[in-house]
């Protein structure tokens, strides 16, 4: 199992994406949190002020949004396997799949755990000297925003595993990239706003890592507190890391 | 055909193998063996099903039926595959981005390796030179070079290959020729080379085994199928007298283009002997130029060609 992991990290630092990938989780979140910061108290903003606990675990929860860059990272560390055919000589010197693809899942959430921190520390290197400029104490632990990074850094890492699952049931690179995010920023939305299928929302993976941050992200459901949310989530992580090992042992491999 | 016992230290076996995908049968009951000790090419037009074999033995594809072995066993079932049996197939391995020596490197973690062995296989395929540029701008040759590099890392006792002239210069051809007969020749390891092209593996094989639209066509040695296909050109001015003379032979008799006639299964020998015991009159006799692509184009174009001798 160490020869795989060892492979399997290789393979990571070894190409250019794993790392460019980074740049743009970090930038993303940067640009999140600058954006809440510069733009609270302006004229026509609803957000409560910097001072209250729900703006602060807000500001440090928008760092989750990376999990867009860990779960197409997800999808690309596996995708990419049998888009260049390296499945193959993977598969050959390791036959027994099921291993392969649970040293590719712990590889992926690894990746997720580092992009997690990044983007959490980033978040934190705004929040510091901002706050401190404005006199705004930040309340790490009574406010929740400590809580809130460390939700971050559990969505990032999950959604990494997501991707991976993903990667394994849609082999096509373009085909999976493209269906994950139609689904989370079209379908999850639209589920929402559904009145029949509403009650679901909670329970999606997007809100579920809305719950895990502690930010409010979609009106009228309700909400899942973050222990539930993180149930959830892992369920989703568990649930699509089961379906990418059922079917790499099943299938051929091109 | 070949009822080989499989338990023999890298020998591959191939008993029924049969592929269906959907309504097509790529794969239909394949039967053959591969010794070690020797190269054996495994033959076939482009899309004849080929690598769908080669997946099949390596485990990368389940067969509908049927099994395939490598020294008695399904290759998920070796002990150590990757220092067991190296492979390459057809379309090239590599993600782009990533370094020769690296690529190597990966896999030398996933066998349990030493990264030394990446610059050793390296040395071995004449890329040391490139090793630390990305596999993105190698030619094919060098791609080739770098799968064969690839399969040889945990010095593999059985070796498959899956089109490895494909894309390489004249000298890499007599470069890898040399090689693969090393391997077989001085190690005695099993080497097994897939072509579309014949000629391509002429000069390096001593078997063949020959397939068409999934189904064994030929097995046996290359230089039995040479001599099966070697006909005899006669030219008379009295082709019906030869023709009933060459009746008890049992041969098949084609008119020319060139007015000669062509007599197939035969010896020069043998229908000399029938025409002068018939007093018919020869002006040639000579043996058909043993034109072993063309027979080989006859053999995987014609469905309902016999496997010839030396099976």
């Amino acid at each position: 199992m160490i020869r795989l992991l060892r492979a399997e990290w290789r393979k990571v630092t070894t190409v250019k994406l794993g790392w460019g990938m980074l740049l743009g989780a970090m930038a993303i979140a940067a640009l999140f949190v600058v954006v809440q910061i510069a733009s609270n108290g302006a004229a026509r903003s609803v957000a409560l002020p910097l001072t209250a606990a729900s703006t602060q675990r807000s500001i440090a929860a928008t760092a989750s949004s990376a999990y867009l860059f860990s779960v197409v990272v997800g999808i690309i560390l596996i995708t990419t396997e049998f888009r260049h055919f390296t499945s193959r000589p993977t598969f050959l010197i390791e036959p027994r799949r099921g291993l392969v693809i649970i040293a590719k899942i712990v590889v992926a959430a690894l990746v997720g755990v580092i992009y997690g921190i990044a983007c959490a520390v980033v978040t934190a290197a705004i929040m510091i000297p901002w706050f401190a400029a404005k006199g705004i104490t930040i309340g790490w632990i009574d406010n929740g925003v400590l809580q809130s990074l460390i939700g971050d850094i559990i969505v990032i890492a999950i959604f990494a595993v997501v991707g991976i699952g993903v990667g394994v049931l849609i082999r096509n690179q373009i085909a999976a990239v493209i269906g994950t995010l139609i689904y989370l920023f079209l379908i999850e939305p639209l589920v929402n706003i559904v009145p029949v299928v509403q009650n679901a929302y909670p329970y999606l993976p997007g809100a579920a890592a809305a719950a895990i941050t502690g930010s409010t992200r979609g009106l009228g459901s309700s909400q899942l507190d973050a222990l539930e949310g993180g149930l959830v989530l892992l369920a989703w992580g568990l649930l699509f890391a089961a379906g990418g090992w059922i079917f790499t042992i099943r299938r051929d491999i091109p | 055909m070949s009822a080989a016992p499989p338990g023999v230290d890298g020998r591959i076996v191939a008993t029924g193998l049969t592929k269906v995908f959907g309504e097509v049968k790529a794969v239909d009951g394949l039967t053959f063996t591969v010794e070690p000790g020797s190269v054996t090419g495994f033959l076939g037009p482009n899309g004849a099903g080929k690598t769908t074999t080669l997946r099949m033995i390596l485990g990368l594809a389940a067969p509908t039926s049927g099994v395939g072995t490598i020294s008695g066993v399904p290759y998920a079932q070796l002990p150590a595959p990757g220092r067991t049996v190296g492979a390459v197939l057809e379309a090239t391995s590599f993600h782009p981005g990533r370094s020769a020596r690296n690529h190597l490197r990966v896999f030398c973690a996933a066998a349990g390796l030493p990264d030394r062995r990446a610059d050793e296989v390296l040395e071995v395929v004449g890329l040391t030179q490139q090793a630390r540029y990305a596999v993105r701008g190698f030619s094919l040759g060098m791609r080739q070079r770098l799968g064969l590099a690839t399969a040889l890392l945990g010095n593999p006792r059985v070796l498959l290959l899956d089109e490895p002239a494909n894309g390489l210069d004249p000298e890499g051809i007599v470069w890898l020729r040399s090689l693969l007969r090393h391997f077989a020749d001085v190690d005695g390891r099993t080497v097994l080379i897939s072509s579309h092209v014949l000629s391509e593996v002429e000069q390096t094989v001593d078997r063949v085994v020959i397939i068409a639209r999934g189904r064994l066509i030929y097995e046996g040695k290359l230089a039995d199928l040479e001599g099966a296909s070697a006909g005899v050109v006669v030219r008379t001015p009295t082709p019906d007298q030869l023709a009933t003379a060459l009746a008890p032979l049992h041969v098949k008799v084609t008119p020319r283009a060139d007015g000669s006639v062509a007599v197939a299964g035969s010896t020069p020998q043998a229908v000399g002997r029938a025409a002068w015991e018939a007093h018919v009159e020869l002006h040639e006799l000579r043996a058909g130029s043993s034109n072993l692509e063309e027979t080989f184009l006859r053999l995987t174009a014609d469905p309902a060609a016999p496997p010839s001798a030396g099976a």
